[in-house]
Formats: C-alpha cells, sequence, structure tokens
C-alpha cells in the first residue's frame, strides 16, 4: 500500500467526517479566516526588516532576526507540546492488513509533519529570507540557511514527537523547556554569557559558510532515525497511546445539601476536569483574569472606560460563552441518558445556570484586586459581572438549544471548530459587542455612572426574573428537544 | 402501563415504526424481536420520548410520555453507550444515578453487594472510568444502573447481545425472578431467540415497523419464531 492511499484516506476521513461542517458560508468563512492568517504571516516575513529597523534603528536587520533564532526554537517546542497531538490511533485499522510495517511508519511520519506548526514558520522564514538575505548574502547562502531553519523545525518536530511517545506526560517537559528559557534569558538580561550574541554568530557564521547546514541536517536526521526507531519497535496501540493513570472517585460533598442541581453541578465539574477539550477551555478562563495586567493599566490612563468595559466582560463573563456554546453539546455522548434518567428538566436548566453564577462569582472575586490599579475597575466589573450573570447566561442556554452537533470531548480545543457553527459566532458577537454598545452611547452621552448603573439594573433584573426565564428557557429546550437528541447521535 | 395508538414513525418516507393498538400491563416480560431494521430501538426510543413521533401518542400510566416528566420517576432503561456518562467511574455513575431516585449511598452499597456475582470482580473498584472499560462490561454497567432504582418499568435493548455467556444466564434468572417478586414490567429485544422465549411472558414480533405476531411466552413461542426466521 503506497503512501499517498495512506493520505487519500486521511483527505477522505477529514472531509467526510459526520459533523464536518457542511455549511459553505461558514466553510468559506473559516477558509478566508485561515488565508487571513497566513497571508499575515507572510507580511510578518515580509515586514519584519522594516519594523527591526523601525524599533532599533542602524542594527542589521539579519543580526537582530539571527540573534532571536535559539529562543524561536525554544518557545516553538513550548508550543508544539500544547497543540501537537500524536496520530497514532490512525493506523490502527491498518495494523491487521496485508502492509508492511516500513510503509506504515513511513506514514505515521509523512502525516505527522502535515501540521499548521510546521508550515506557519516557513511563511516567515522564506518572504524574510528573499526581502533580506538574497540580497546580501546570495542564492546559495539563501538556500542553505532555508534548509537550516527547515531542517530545525523537522528537528524540533520529532523531538516533540519522540518526548511524546516516551513520556505519560509531557508537562515536566513543558515546565523543564520554560526553565531553560527563563536561565537562558537571565544570562542575557544579567550579561554573563550572551546566548542572543551564541544564537547570532551561529547563524550568521552559517551565512558566511553555507555548507555548515549539514549540521542541523544531521540533528533533524538524527532525530529522525530515533524517532522511527522507537516506533518501529513499538508499533502497538497500547504502547503508541500514551498510559493511563489510575483514577479515583470524587464527590464534592460540599454540592450535597443543594439536591439533585447540586449532583449536576458536581457531574459538569467532573466533565470539565476530566475531558480534554473542556478542561482547556478552562485553563483559558483561567489565563484571561491575566488580561487585566496587560490591558487595564493602559486604558485606565487614557479614561476610555468603554475598552475597559469590553476587557471586564470578558474577564468576568468568558467561561458562559466559552463553556456555554457547548451547554448541553458538551453532554452529547450520552444526552439520550441525561434525556432519560428521573432528571426534572427545569431542575437541569437551573443546574447549567447555577453553574455559570458560581464561575462567574469566583472569577470575579479574583479580578477584584484588580482594584488595586484604579478605583474605577471596581465599579465596571461589578456591572459587568451582573450583566454576565444575569443577561449573558440566559441568552447562552437559549442559542445552545440551537446547537445539534456532537461533540468529542477527547479532542484539544485549539484551532478546533468542531461544533461551530455560525449560530455561535453570532452568538459571541452578540453577548460581548451588544452591551459594550450600550455602555458606549451612555457613557458619552450620559456619564459613566449612567453607564454603570444601566448595564448593572439590566443584569439584576435578569437576575430578579431568573425563575420566569428559565421556565421559558425550559419550554424553548423542549420545543427543540428531539432535533438536538438527533443530531448528537449523528457522530 | 403503557397504551399505545396509531403510532407512526418515519424516517424519509420509510416507516421506521407503525403500531396501531399496543397495551402492555404491569407485570408483563415482553420479549421484542425482529431482524435488523424492524424498528426495535425506534419504539424503544419513542417510549423514551428520545424521538418525535409523527402521529399517534404513547400512554404511560394514562400520562402523554411527550408532554409529562412522571414516568421518568419509574422508568429505566439502557440502550447503547448514549445512556453512560463515561468520564465517571462506575461508582459514580450509580451513586449519581441512584441520587436522582432519592437513594442514598448506602443504599447504592448495599444494592451492589447484592449484585457482585453479576459484576464478576471485573468492574467495581478497578479505578477506571467508563469509558476505559469493555463494550461488555460497560453493557453490565448500564444494566445494572438501570435495574439500580428498581423501577416499575424496565427496557433493555438486546441486553444478550454483548455479554459473556455465564452472565447472560444469570441475567435470564434476574429478568425472571424481578418479574415475579415485583410485578415490574419488563421490555426486551433480543435476537437470541432462546432466551427471549424463556424470560417472556408475551412475545411482540417486529417486522418492518409493524407487529405482526403478539403471542405467549414459552417452548410454543420459540417454534414459531424458529419458523418465523428460518432462511426461506
Amino acid at each position: 500500500m503506497s503512501l499517498l492511499t495512506f493520505l487519500a484516506h486521511q483527505w477522505h476521513s477529514f472531509w467526510r467526517a459526520r459533523n464536518a461542517n457542511k455549511s459553505l458560508v461558514l466553510q468559506i468563512i473559516l477558509g478566508i479566516f485561515y488565508l487571513l492568517i497566513f497571508l499575515e504571516i507572510a507580511g510578518i516575513g515580509i515586514l519584519l526588516p522594516y519594523l527591526l529597523e523601525e524599533r532599533m534603528p542602524g542594527k542589521d536587520p539579519v543580526l537582530l532576526f539571527s540573534s532571536y533564532i535559539i529562543y524561536y526554537f525554544l518557545t516553538g517546542l513550548l508550543f508544539r507540546f500544547q497543540l501537537q497531538e500524536l496520530p497514532s490511533l490512525s493506523i490502527q485499522p491498518y495494523l491487521t492488513q496485508n502492509i508492511k510495517r516500513s510503509s506504515m511508519l513511513r506514514f505515521l511520519n509523512v502525516r505527522s509533519v502535515v501540521h499548521v506548526i510546521n508550515i506557519l514558520p516557513l511563511f516567515v522564514f522564506i518572504p524574510f529570507s528573499v526581502v533580506v538575505i538574497l540580497p546580501a548574502y546570495g542564492t546559495v547562502a539563501t538556500v542553505c540557511f532555508l534548509v537550516s531553519m527547515f531542517a530545525l523545525v523537522v528537528n524540533n518536530h520529532f523531538l516533540n514527537m519522540y518526548i511524546k511517545r516516551r513520556s505519560i506526560s509531557s508537562s515536566w517537559w513543558f515546565f523543564a523547556i520554560i526553565i531553560i528559557i527563563a536561565i537562558l534569558k537571565g544570562f542575557d538580561y544579567f550579561k554573563i554569557i550572551s546566548f542572543e550574541k551564541t544564537s547570532a554568530n551561529l547563524f550568521i557564521g552559517l551565512l558566511h559558510h553555507p555548507w555548515l547546514c549539514i549540521i542541523p541536517l544531521a540533528l533533524a536526521t538524527v532525530i529522525f532515525l530515533i524517532n522511527n526507531n522507537y516506533l518501529r519497535s513499538h508499533l502497538y496501540i497500547e504502547e503508541l497511546v500514551s498510559e493511563r493513570k489510575l483514577t479515583i472517585s470524587k464527590k464534592y460533598s460540599f454540592l450535597d445539601k443543594y439536591g439533585d442541581v447540586g449532583e449536576m453541578i458536581a457531574l459538569d465539574l467532573k466533565l470539565i476536569f476530566r475531558n480534554k477539550r473542556p478542561k482547556s477551555l478552562i485553563i483559558l478562563s483561567g489565563v484571561i483574569l491575566l488580561y487585566g495586567f496587560i490591558f487595564y493599566p493602559k486604558y485606565l490612563q487614557t479614561g476610555n472606560y468603554t475598552v475597559l468595559f469590553l476587557f471586564a466582560l470578558f474577564i468576568t463573563g468568558l467561561f458562559i460563552s466559552n463553556y456555554g456554546q457547548f451547554l448541553f453539546a458538551w453532554q452529547s455522548s450520552h444526552f439520550d441518558g441525561m434525556m432519560s434518567y428521573n432528571i426534572n428538566m427545569k431542575q437541569y436548566i437551573k443546574a447549567k445556570f447555577s453553574l455559570f453564577v458560581t464561575v462567574c462569582s469566583l472569577q470575579f472575586l479574583i479580578a477584584s484586586f484588580y482594584g488595586f490599579m484604579g478605583w474605577r475597575i471596581l465599579p465596571i466589573q461589578l456591572a459587568a459581572f451582573l450583566y454576565s450573570i444575569g443577561v449573558n447566561s440566559f441568552v447562552t442556554i437559549y442559542a445552545a438549544t440551537y446547537n445539534y452537533k456532537y461533540l468529542n470531548l477527547s479532542k484539544s480545543a485549539s484551532m478546533n471548530f468542531q461544533g461551530i457553527g455560525a449560530l455561535q459566532w453570532l452568538q459571541s458577537l452578540l453577548i460581548s459587542f451588544g452591551p459594550v454598545g450600550v455602555f458606549y452611547l451612555l457613557n458619552k452621552f450620559v456619564g459613566f455612572w449612567a453607564a454603570i448603573i444601566c448595564i448593572s439594573a439590566l443584569g439584576i433584573t435578569g437576575l430578579a426574573l431568573n425563575e420566569v426565564i428559565i421556565n421559558w428557557l425550559v419550554g424553548q429546550f423542549n420545543i427543540r428537544k428531539h432535533k438536538i437528541l438527533e443530531g448528537f447521535r449523528e457522530r | 402501563m403503557i397504551s399505545i395508538k396509531k403510532l407512526q414513525k418515519s424516517y424519509k418516507g420509510i416507516t421506521a415504526v407503525d403500531i396501531d393498538v399496543l397495551e402492555i400491563h404491569a407485570g408483563e416480560v415482553i420479549g421484542l424481536v425482529g431482524n435488523n431494521g424492524a424498528g426495535k430501538t425506534t419504539f424503544f426510543r419513542l417510549l423514551l420520548d428520545l424521538i418525535r413521533a409523527n402521529s399517534g401518542e404513547i400512554l404511560s400510566k394514562g400520562n402523554l410520555v411527550t408532554t409529562t416528566e412522571e414516568w421518568k420517576s419509574y422508568t429505566a432503561a439502557y440502550i447503547d453507550e448514549g445512556f453512560l456518562i463515561d468520564y465517571l467511574t462506575p461508582e459514580e455513575y450509580f451513586y449519581f444515578v441512584g441520587k436522582l431516585n432519592q437513594l442514598s449511598k448506602a443504599d447504592v452499597d448495599d444494592f451492589l453487594h447484592t449484585y457482585q456475582a453479576f459484576f464478576d470482580d471485573a468492574i467495581l473498584k478497578k479505578g477506571k472510568y467508563i469509558r476505559d472499560f469493555s463494550k461488555g462490561n460497560q453493557f453490565k454497567i448500564g444494566i445494572i444502573a438501570a435495574l439500580l432504582t428498581n423501577p416499575e418499568l424496565l427496557i433493555l435493548d438486546e441486553p444478550f447481545a454483548n455479554l459473556d455467556p455465564t452472565t447472560q444466564l444469570r441475567l435470564v434468572d434476574m429478568i425472571k425472578k424481578m418479574a415475579a417478586d415485583n410485578r415490574m414490567c419488563i421490555i426486551v429485544s433480543s435476537h437470541d431467540i432462546n432466551h427471549v422465549s424463556e424470560v417472556s411472558s408475551r412475545i411482540l414480533l417486529m417486522e418492518k415497523g409493524k407487529i405482526i405476531k403478539d403471542i405467549a411466552g414459552g417452548e410454543a413461542a420459540y417454534d414459531e419464531m424458529v419458523e418465523y426466521f428460518k432462511v426461506k
């Protein structure tokens, strides 16, 4: 069986996936989105020398560029740990067929290389080299430079694959690399040993002596061979996937006193912490909390409260839109069960709402420490918080009743558009820019406090009416219940 | 217990279920048989209000299953893995289902203790999530969770298909015992005409969505099914 047949199967599996987005409009939008990303990155490659010139005038852009290459590849490795997955399971159906091991290996290797993270850097390196290096150092040097860069990308790629295959968890490696980068940066910062200079010397040297590109090539070949040999001797499904740890039953006893609603919140919490995709969303919601450090000071200074309010909405309410857009879809693999257990639908919806309120309150409390940056942050965040739980939570639950797409929980969330339809895009625009628009107008034409009070009042009204709204949502849910169930059964 | 009138469900013009009148009484053990595509699973899903019928109605204890929720409190079902919450451990899952039916942890533990033999030491305290169990063991978990709530109406879709021979025989005994002791209404579908004729007090044979035979269980039913299913 040739490599091409394998790749053709992969191509089919991508496009024929049951829940691949069949909507043409969305595919076009996504297509444009990807194209823009690629163009932007290529643009960075072309504009990089000018940007460098502008920031640090009078310095050779090639020198500057070269001095960061080591750091680039180290941080690249970090991203790889998070973004890249082992493509092992795709060979499962072939293991029992009459196919030579070597061709399966070749497939695994080639398949793994096809990844955004390997392709994107080329969009920086190639334009940069053509614009800057080619005129200064000539064709041979440029080609050799590009070959080296590519070899280093491949080297990083297989190093990551190898580490992931060898170790149960790559998180130790992740932190080890962070520490290495910190140490190198530290040496640089305190001018003990300059790794930036080392990096520059290495790669400028490479440009002067193009034949040196055999070193990165050799490195890439060695790591490829190590990886290949390891795979050859471990071509068994149970050895290809990382090992499973022993799990312990957990009980959130503090939720006991809330009866069935508490029980369902506990279920949602377990869902979040035991599955890859929701877990990464939670981590994201945590990271967003740090955004305040980056954005608050700037806009506090300029007194741009509308932008502050937008960030406050993200910081206090991102969990709602992130988790809420798949509110029911998270449970799509066992939704048949959820609908036939002895669960009252009103309590079910109420549990979802309570989860939103709980997590958002937590985010709000933590974010209140930003009050130290300036007191105005507190009323802004309070208004954003009240609006999030009093209005956005219900809007999100309503929108979720229109989501009929099955969701696979074990795939990671980054660049994963499974289950996302046009409605989700619309919803995320609506729940963030709706209130921001109101805030902007009131703040501009009436005053800061009018905006705060109005937004808060909207939120409080929603909270006060929660019984009524939840009853209505149950009705809405029941109208589309069978459609949701049918959609979730299509995997 | 269940009464069905003019129930129809079709997919793209192809009839999946078409039942004119059907009454199912408490204490009956119904064996639902029929080849693939006869509409058994669709019928079960209709009973549980998981799909919407094109027309007709299903009454459970006199209430429509589509507009009321009371039936959930006395009905338990296991159709496929879609009923299992796969990121829970079996114990957590049992406690969850128990809690929803007002059973304490101790109640659930007691119950599990009496079914130890059924589990054959392969399920409890294994430190695994349900998703990491084999298909057969997942099936056992699903069946036990359905029994746990001591329902008045129990629905099992092909329970014998995924079980090992020992467990199949155990399940046959369990179903017989439950029906005799509790006057539980049990509906099982199966391709195993041997087991199904043994446990059932009444056999419904489906073909292309219609119930074409409605006969009493036992040896005679077995012979009739052999006659129907044999290759012509």
